[in-house]
């Protein structure tokens, strides 16, 4: 099923076709395959065979392909013995000679030229004519009927539970060419046949037709045929003299004269029907069985392209592999929520001391003046621009109960749990109140989301002192 | 010497915690697996989003976490005054060396190591809130990195601030450009990609050439989307379902159960569709709510969905008479304009009422083989010329909101929109295209190879007026 210069066999199409099934790969996979086989860029059906090669392994269990030829094996071999044997009776039947009339090489012809011709012929056709013409020419051919009765020989058992799709050109292409090779066993067959016969056997050809044809024209049409060996085997074309002679009739009960007188030439044309044979049934025969095997190998370059899921993979050997992505994963960050309530509807009715993180001393005021607080008596701005020594100093100083301006939006950093934290271990400080504040465009108001982020944190810090504050007032 | 392997532009992305770093990096790596919360701290550690292609890394960009404790180390790296500029960069390189094992640190040392190791810097802030001297603090820090800086004004709420931030920025780096990960469409990545190619000479050619291989990364996403609708389209509208049944008519159950499982197939193909589509457009953790029904299993064949997907009953006449005129007008040229042009006029009204055909009649269900004992029923294929509408509609709904997604959005898709209309994607000259098509398979026939190139060029306009 493979030959030497085809570079897709059955086995390889059925394997492919199988492989896809389960595994077509990653477009990564794929193109760095295709990248480490550059010089193949240009011949994507060697790719994809030796792609194919490299991923065997991934299919499960048997082979399609080796169930599939196995049974072929078995078919062909069988049938190929039907066929020999069907030559060789079909020669000894032609060739049968009761030594009272002689053997009509007309018979002989039809077998070893007219019916390989029409046969090869309709083969012709049917390579290319459309599924449905394709379908009724294989009813006219013996093997597929014999084929037909084969599968219920216990063999096909070896199919049972197979799912494969053989391109429907493919399945009848190798029909065709099967029916080429059988054809070729049994005129093999035939041909031994004549030539055991024309040893074993004293036969007298001769020629007889209900038409009315001369010997003259008959010749004439001998030489026709004998054309392509003429030059070669001259002896081998049957004279004029001999076909005169051969000439007979089957009215009457006797043999006319001069042919009976003439009975040693009449084995002559033994050379010619072996010739016949030789040419048309067997050299024509196999020419083209070479040309359906060719083209069948053609029709499976083209159809495994046609095979779904390999455009995908062509695609991906062509196409660069683009990645934008982190190659290690994240580790996914837990939040875990304390139990601890830190947020407060209601504050405090006065704050000894009033800060605000990242608030200039302004913007705290306008901020008391916006939330009804009255001025304390230290109001200080931190972070910000302070640097941290500053900061300190203003938590030493703080006491009693804070009330500590936020941005709500800004979400605590480590700098602000570092200076609440302080506040929080300062004795002075009894309690600290986080107020967030949603933007002035949006008139403090907050998001819950923004306060929920705050709360977490502050819970985190899980301290008795610190509360959040969440009222829009 | 520079390692030639680590030579192509590298970025990382900065800022203050909870302004979209993560989510500016999700978008330009079209990466929905990176971890965004508004809960500071969720980036941990820097992570790098390399772009590769067949391996080779053309960029790379850094999500690090926000900045923690910046004025403690402005206040380290200022006692090492007086320091030249020049000299700045070291001082940062001390301040790694000193404290990269103190964990008070950890998020700056994760952020400024790729910027010491040549990274550009990103600085993210959140231009939909007020400006804060506070952020002074962090740009002062990266002046003394001396790398190349871009900032981005992202507006992740409702309110503007971006002139007050970019006169603040405008004093510390180089260039300001907003993008809003969210909203960012194809087009604005480009935009700031090309920005961020001017921030330093030798990363130009590099990002150009990124840009060029993300621009046809991004058409290859569109055909393949087209290639699919367009193999769904004509799969589903071809498919036929054959159930084999016992006795010699088909009982009223058999004909529901027959057309319950042609319909299930159908839905099969559409589901499989979303799911290559996802895939496409690498959204890997897209949790889709059908909101019934749009585009759940059942509105595949609601009228809900004939009505938000298919065509108006007049468009659908329209359609069908136009489709029907062009055959009749090959008969009226086949016989040179003798018949008066009556095959057009005859074509037209055909395909017009054919139209008509209502959308309770979906598809053909016929009972075969009576005769000689093989009984199936035959389901489709779909005769309504509505329904590869629907299926189109549905499937150009789908996937441009998926194209249009932002892979920084965390959020359930919703598909929702009751607003569209497939009159809007699809003209009439397009319909007549796609009409020629269905006709052919309505006629249980295989449409010719030119026919569906342009019928999936047709697919392929509609699709870009959507993305």
């Amino acid at each position: 099923m493979h030959s030497k210069n085809s570079i897709v066999s059955i086995k390889s199409y059925l394997d492919l076709s199988q492989l896809l099934s389960e595994y077509r790969g990653s477009h990564e996979d794929n193109r760095s395959f295709a990248l480490k086989n550059k010089k193949l860029e240009k011949a994507p059906i060697k790719l994809l065979l030796k792609w194919l090669d490299k991923n065997y392994f991934r299919i499960d269990g048997e082979l399609n392909s080796k169930r599939y030829l196995d049974y072929l094996l078995s078919l062909s071999s069988l049938l190929g013995l039907i066929f020999f044997i069907l030559g060789f009776l079909v020669g000894l039947g032609l060739l049968s000679y009761d030594g009272k009339l002689p053997v009509n090489v007309i018979y002989y012809l039809f077998i070893a030229m007219f019916i390989p011709l029409f046969s090869m012929s309709l083969s012709a056709i049917s390579i290319f004519s459309s599924d449905r013409v394709a379908n009724l020419i294989s009813l006219l051919f013996p093997l597929h009927w014999i084929e037909k009765a084969l599968s219920y020989l216990p063999f096909k058992k070896k199919l049972k539970g197979l799912k494969f799709n053989l391109h429907f050109k493919i399945s009848k292409l190798l029909f065709i060419e099967r029916l080429q090779l059988f054809s070729l066993i049994f005129s093999i067959g035939l041909l031994i046949s004549l030539l055991i016969m024309v040893i074993a056997t004293d036969i007298a050809f001769g020629w007889s037709t209900t038409l009315q044809v001369s010997a003259e024209s008959f010749h004439e049409l001998i030489r026709y045929i004998g054309i392509f060996w003429a030059k070669i085997i001259p002896s081998a074309i049957p004279s004029l003299d001999l076909v005169e002679i051969s000439h007979y009739f089957r009215l009457g009960e006797k043999l006319d004269i001069s042919m009976v007188h003439n009975a040693d030439k009449l084995g002559a044309w033994w050379k010619f029907l072996a010739m016949t044979t030789l040419v048309y049934a067997i050299g024509f025969r196999l020419i083209f069985w070479l040309l359906t095997k060719k083209y069948l190998n053609r029709e499976l370059e083209e159809s495994i392209l046609s095979l779904k899921g390999v455009d995908k993979i062509l695609r991906e050997f062509n196409t660069p592999y683009v990645s934008t992505q982190a190659p290690q994963k994240e580790k996914h960050l837990e939040i875990v929520e304390a139990k601890k309530e830190v947020v407060i509807k209601k504050r405090e009715a006065k704050y000894q001391t009033i800060l605000g993180w990242n608030f200039s001393k302004d913007e705290i005021i306008l901020a008391n003046d916006a939330k009804d607080i009255d001025g304390a008596d230290n109001i200080w701005a931190i972070g910000g621009s302070n640097s941290f020594n500053k900061d300190l100093e203003i938590v030493k100083n703080s006491s009693g109960v804070v009330l500590l301006y936020v941005k709500s939006w800004e979400p605590p950093t480590m700098d602000f749990i570092d200076i609440l934290e302080m506040l929080i271990e300062n004795s002075k400080v009894s309690r600290v109140e986080i107020l967030p504040l949603g933007t002035i465009g949006r008139y403090y108001k907050n998001e819950q989301e923004h306060i929920d982020i705050w709360r977490r944190k502050i819970e985190s810090v899980d301290s008795q002192k610190v509360w959040i504050i969440n009222h829009d007032r | 010497m520079i390692d030639k392997k680590d030579s192509y532009p590298k970025f990382a992305v900065v800022g203050h915690p909870n302004k979209g770093k993560s989510s500016i990096v999700s978008a330009l790596a079209h990466d929905d697996t990176v971890q965004i919360g508004n809960t500071p701290g969720t980036t941990q550690v820097k992570r790098g989003f390399p772009l590769k292609v067949d391996g080779k890394i053309i960029y790379e960009l850094f999500d690090t976490p926000g900045f923690q404790r910046a004025r403690r180390i402005l206040a380290w790296l200022q006692e090492h005054k007086p320091v030249s500029a020049d000299k700045r960069a070291d001082t940062i390189r001390e301040f790694i060396y000193n404290f990269r094992d103190d964990d008070r640190f950890r998020d700056e040392i994760e952020l400024l190591e790729p910027i010491m190791n040549g990274a550009g810097i990103i600085y993210v802030v959140d231009a939909s809130k007020p400006y804060g001297a506070e952020y002074e603090i962090e740009m002062e820090i990266l002046r003394w990195t001396g790398q190349p800086s871009m900032a981005i004004l992202n507006l992740i709420g409702d309110e503007d601030y971006r002139e007050d931030w970019s006169r603040a920025l405008g004093q510390y780096f180089r260039l300001v450009r907003t993008f809003n990960p969210i909203k960012a469409k194809f087009k604005n990545h480009i935009e700031l990609l090309e920005s961020i190619a001017q921030l330093k000479e030798d990363w130009t050619d590099s990002i150009k050439d990124a840009i060029e291989i993300l621009k046809k990364f991004h058409n290859q996403k569109i055909d393949r989307t087209v290639g699919i609708i367009k193999d769904t389209t004509i799969k589903s509208l071809s498919y036929v379902y054959r159930h084999k049944i016992k006795s010699k008519s088909a009982t009223k159950e058999e004909y529901k159960l027959a057309s319950n499982r042609y319909r299930r197939e159908l839905i099969k193909y559409e589901k499989k569709l979303e799911k290559d589509i996802l895939d496409i457009w690498k959204h890997r953790n897209v949790d889709v709510i059908d909101t019934a029904p749009i585009i759940n299993d059942i509105g595949l064949f609601s009228k809900e969905s004939e009505s938000i997907f298919g065509l108006s009953q007049k468009e659908l006449i329209l359609t069908g008479a136009s489709a029907g005129a062009i055959s009749g007008a090959g008969i009226d040229l086949a016989l040179g304009g003798g018949t008066f042009f009556l095959g057009s006029l005859f074509g037209g009204v055909v395909g017009g009422v054919g139209a008509m055909v209502g959308f309770d009649n979906l598809y053909n269900i016929k009972l075969l083989g009576q005769k000689i004992g093989k009984r199936e029923l035959i389901v489709g294929p779909m005769k309504s010329h509505n329904f590869p509408y629907i299926l189109l509609g549905r499937a150009l709904y789908y996937a441009s909101t998926l194209a249009n997604r932002s892979h920084a959005i965390r959020d359930s898709l919703k598909l929702d929109d009751r607003e569209f209309f497939i009159e809007r994607v699809v003209d009439s000259s397009m319909r007549k295209k796609l009409e020629r098509v269905h006709s052919i398979i309505r006629e249980q026939k295989e449409p010719k190879e030119e026919l569906l190139v342009e019928y999936q060029e047709v697919i392929l306009e509609s699709f870009k007026k959507l993305i």
